[in-house]
Order: structure tokens, then C-alpha cells, then sequence
């Protein structure tokens, strides 16, 4: 399992480094206008072939690149039910606040998890090492974290089944006056 | 000598900078509506002089005439203006170009004799430009077929009357600008064979990415190009069909320059320049301009370490690249020729806002087996 991870992450480290070299590119069918070309997909030229890295059957990564904007979607391991239940809060939650996150897309791709948007506004203001950087570790901490709350799950919903289950079960207490 | 001075210009990134032709002056666009002229100062540095504010929408290229003294600019509002300074004032006044684009203008070039500039744009056209006196304007011409997307680069051949074009249909084209307006006399050259008019396609080259950056060498004989499938080619006008090309292990590259008739420098989302020599029908692979200085001094103490990984979760404080340039290098621009045509400096803009000035005779020296 383990050893499926660091060529998993080596391919998506190096496909990303390919595929944010962005630069700013005017709109061919509207005029004044600047849009994330990944977005907008008008002109077949200028976008990528998109690609796919498959860890496994669940777990995978597609990235869509384009002239000025790069699209990167992520479909995070989920085992069985809870862990659907908590990635889909975790990212939920995330996306949400996707302003503060600058690269984050407010609604992933069908079929994924979450999805970043990375613009030539973004490269041009932060250093493209570091945000590869950060979704790498956001990559790896992301099955990590989701395990570590379904412990954590898992622990509270014990220690609260044990509480109220002391209520029904039969009491030792000896009748005095039977004696 | 000192291999290279760097400068930060800006804090966002440069998008284009050109030289005048005694170079102390330098117009330079930041990522804005404005284009700035620094003037060098006698310490080296450039101080900002003047702002030309006249564009609605970035500006995306700027280029200087070195012998009319004319600055041209052009954004992407789809307007490109010619500044001339006014001698009594030296307040820069722009004059009306009359592009007649649909969409943003993305390149613009001076041709050698400096009577026409080229601008390129995103409606999938070039206009030649020529001054119309009667009216006192920049009128333009076309060319329009068969260029498929938004034009990246143009580049102007010696002789005044052919160009070349890079554009993001992956393709290098090679058209004639001979104007009749202008009483052109063009004459049979290698690049065509027999005479041509305006907008007739001499040559076309395909690669397998956008093409960032197309230059002709110094004599004109040979035109190199990068595209963004990180390859160089580059073709000689006597053999026209066979295309050295060499897929180079950096990043795309985002411009390309000749250092000598037979060696170019490019530079790109890799950071730093390198030189390849052209050997016969190879290029050698790059040598890379940009040396690492080693730090003096050791790392960081173990309680610096330590308080660094409480407070930010790594353990080391840098996270500066190990070149000069923090971001993609944009633009060169041969700045400098020693005696016989070699290029003695160049420079370089990137989008860290930086500008480098590179020396390459003191590169020459400091780093082994370089050629030029």
C-alpha cells in the first residue's frame, strides 16, 4: 500500500511543475477579456490534454492545464461510510472559505473531492515551488486527518454508548429487607 | 568585471522592457496600464523618470527605437501608441496607431530601419504599421492567413521587409512585409527565393507547443525559436526543410536570443539563462549562466531550528530558489556587442519584478568551457 504512495505523489509533483507554467493570455472570443482558460474552454489551442494519475480504482488526480490557468481535482480514499461522511464535511467546509484559500475552486469537479483552480495571478504573486508544495502536503495529510477524525469519531461514540448504555443494564443491588 | 547587477524594479512581475539606443534609458512595463522610463543613475542604478499613462487595459509589450528615439507600446485594450519626446518639454507625446484589431495587441516590434513596427494580437492577426503623413497617423496592413491563433512573438529580418511570427497554433511562419506604400525594393534573399508581396508565406515550421519567442540571427541567415514543448529549433535559410531542433530537460522557454551566429541564449520557467551552442547539425546542451554563489557561514543554530519548526511546521527558513530570478524569466534583450557582433550583455526581466544585466565575457571567464 505504502509503497504505491511516493511514485503516486512523485507524478503528480512533476506534472504539476509542467503544468503551471502559466502566463497571462487576453481572451480570443471576447474582447478586454482575462479568464481562466481551464474554465472557459473556448479555444481547443490553448488547453492541455488532461491528465489522470490513478493511484488506485478510488483514489486519483486529474489535472487540466491550460495557457494561463491550471485546473487540479483530487478524489481522496474513502473506505467505507463514515469516511464519506467526513471527507464530504472536511471539504465542505474548506470550500466554503475558498476566498481565503486563493487557489481553492468553490465546487469540485463530478467525480472528485476537491478541486483547485491555480490562475497566472497566483504564480505571478506566490512562489510556484511553494504552492506545489502545499498540495503535495495537503495531499498526504488529507488521508491521514480524515483517519485521525474517524478514530476520534469512533472513540466519542463509544465513550457515549458505554454512558448511556450504564442506564439499562440490571443494577447489584441486594435487597436489605429480604434478609 | 562583476558577472551580473540585478535590480528590483518592481514588487509584481515586469512584462516587457526595452533599452534605448545609447542605453541609459529603459522603458519598462509592470503588470499595469502604465509603462515607466528609468533613467540609469551614475552608481548603476535605474531611478523611475516619467510614467506614460495612456492604456486602458495591461500593457503587454513596449519596444524602443534606438535611432528615431520612439518608444511604441501596446495592451491589451487593443491599442498600441508611439511616443515620441517632445525636445522643448521631454514630455513623451503619444500619437494614434490605428491597429484595426478585435482583440488585445500581444507583441510589438520596430523593423531595423525603424519606418514600420509589427504588432501582433489575439484576433489572429498581425499589423505592419508604416506613418502616413498626410493624416499623421500609423495606418496598418495585415496578415491575417493562415495564422490560426493569437500571435506570441514577432521578430523583424535585417533586411526591413520579411518577418517572422510565433504564434499558439504551434506553428513558426516566415511572411514577407514588403510594402508597396513605402516603396519597398525588396530583393531575392534566401528566405525568398523569388520576390513576394505583402503577406505571402515564405516558410512554416511546426513544433509541438505554443511558440513563446521567434529571433533571426544577427545576419538574418538563420531564425531560432522555443516553443513550449521546452525545445529549441532552429533553421538555417539555406536548408530550409531540415530543422535542428533540441528537446532541452528545463521548463518551457520564454525567450531566446542570439549570443553569436552560432550560439543562443534562452531563458524561461526554469529561472535562469543558458547558452547552447549550435555544432554543425546539433546543439550542445546548455550551459547554465546562472551560478549558485555559495553562502558563507554554516545553517542555522539547533534553537533557531527548533523555534522555526514551532512556529511555521518546517525546519528550514528559506524558501528563496537557489537562482537569481525568483519566478519565469520573460524577456532578453541583447543590450551590449563586443567588436565583432558578439553579444558582450544582455538582460533579463522576470515576473519577480526583477532586472538582471548579464555580463557575458565575466560569465565567459567564470564558468568553465563556455563557448560563445
Amino acid at each position: 500500500m505504502a509503497a504505491t504512495l511516493k511514485p503516486y505523489l512523485n507524478a503528480v509533483r512533476h506534472t504539476l511543475e509542467a503544468a503551471m507554467c502559466l502566463e497571462n493570455f487576453y481572451s480570443q472570443r471576447v474582447e478586454r477579456h482575462l479568464k481562466p482558460e481551464v474554465e472557459m474552454r473556448s479555444s481547443k489551442e490553448v488547453l492541455f490534454a488532461p491528465l489522470e494519475i490513478c493511484r488506485n480504482d478510488r483514489e486519483k488526480v486529474l489535472i487540466e492545464g491550460s495557457i494561463n490557468s491550471l485546473r487540479m481535482s483530487i478524489a481522496i480514499k474513502q473506505a467505507d461510510e463514515i469516511e464519506k461522511i467526513l471527507c464530504h464535511k472536511f471539504m465542505r467546509f474548506m470550500m466554503m472559505r475558498a476566498e481565503n484559500f486563493f487557489i481553492l475552486r468553490r465546487k469540485p469537479l463530478e467525480g472528485y473531492d476537491i478541486s483547485f483552480l491555480i490562475t497566472n495571478y497566483h504564480t505571478e504573486q506566490m512562489y510556484k515551488h511553494k504552492l506545489i508544495d502545499f498540495i503535495m502536503e495537503f495531499m498526504t495529510e488529507i488521508d491521514k486527518e480524515i483517519s485521525e477524525m474517524k478514530l476520534c469519531l469512533n472513540g466519542r461514540g463509544r465513550v457515549c454508548a458505554v454512558e448511556y448504555l450504564k442506564m439499562f443494564s440490571p443494577t447489584v443491588e441486594w435487597n436489605v429487607s429480604e434478609e | 568585471m562583476t558577472t551580473k547587477t540585478e535590480q528590483q524594479l518592481f514588487v509584481g512581475p515586469i512584462t516587457s522592457h526595452a533599452f534605448n539606443g545609447a542605453l541609459d534609458k529603459l522603458v519598462v512595463s509592470d503588470n499595469s496600464t502604465s509603462v515607466y522610463v528609468y533613467a540609469k543613475q551614475s552608481n548603476g542604478k535605474w531611478t523611475k523618470e516619467t510614467e506614460l499613462q495612456k492604456h486602458i487595459e495591461r500593457v503587454k509589450c513596449v519596444d524602443w527605437a534606438p535611432n528615431t528615439n520612439r518608444i511604441s507600446t501596446c495592451a491589451g485594450d487593443r491599442n498600441a501608441y508611439v511616443w515620441n519626446l517632445n525636445a522643448e518639454t521631454g514630455v513623451w507625446e503619444p500619437s494614434l496607431v490605428l491597429l484595426r484589431i478585435e482583440r488585445a495587441a500581444t507583441y510589438i516590434r520596430w523593423s531595423p530601419a525603424e519606418d514600420r513596427f509589427a504588432v501582433g494580437s489575439g484576433a489572429r492577426l498581425l499589423s505592419v504599421c508604416f506613418y502616413d503623413n498626410e493624416h499623421d497617423w500609423w495606418v496598418s496592413k495585415h496578415i491575417k492567413k493562415p495564422i490560426r491563433s493569437t500571435i506570441l512573438c514577432v521578430d523583424w529580418h535585417p533586411s526591413n521587409h520579411i518577418l517572422a511570427i510565433g504564434s499558439c497554433d504551434f506553428k513558426c511562419r516566415i511572411f514577407s512585409a514588403a510594402l508597396k506604400e513605402t516603396n519597398d525594393k525588396p530583393e531575392i534573399s534566401g528566405w525568398m527565393p523569388k520576390l513576394s508581396k505583402f503577406s505571402a508565406l515564405l516558410a512554416e515550421y511546426e513544433t509541438q507547443g505554443w511558440v513563446h519567442s521567434v529571433k533571426f540571427s544577427p545576419s538574418g541567415d538563420r531564425l531560432a525559436w522555443a516553443a513550449h514543448d521546452a525545445s529549441i529549433n532552429i533553421v538555417h535559410m539555406d536548408s530550409k526543410d531540415s530543422v535542428i531542433r533540441s528537446l532541452t530537460p528545463s521548463l518551457p522557454l520564454l525567450s531566446i536570443i542570439w549570443a553569436s551566429e552560432g550560439s543562443v541564449v534562452c531563458a524561461g520557467h526554469d529561472n535562469y539563462p543558458s547558452l547552447y551552442n549550435i555544432n554543425g547539425d546539433t546543439l550542445s546542451a546548455g550551459t547554465r549562466l546562472d551560478v549558485k554563489e555559495k553562502k558563507a557561514g554554516g545553517g542555522m543554530s539547533a534553537m533557531a531550528r527548533f523555534q522555526q519548526l514551532d512556529r511555521t511546521g518546517a525546519d528550514t527558513k528559506d524558501s528563496t530558489l537557489g537562482t537569481t530570478h525568483q519566478n519565469a524569466i520573460v524577456e532578453l534583450r541583447v543590450t551590449a556587442t563586443g567588436g565583432d557582433g558578439t553579444c558582450t550583455q544582455f538582460s533579463s526581466v522576470g515576473m519577480d519584478g526583477k532586472m538582471v544585466l548579464w555580463n557575458l565575457d565575466a560569465l565567459a571567464s567564470s564558468i568553465a568551457d563556455l563557448k560563445i
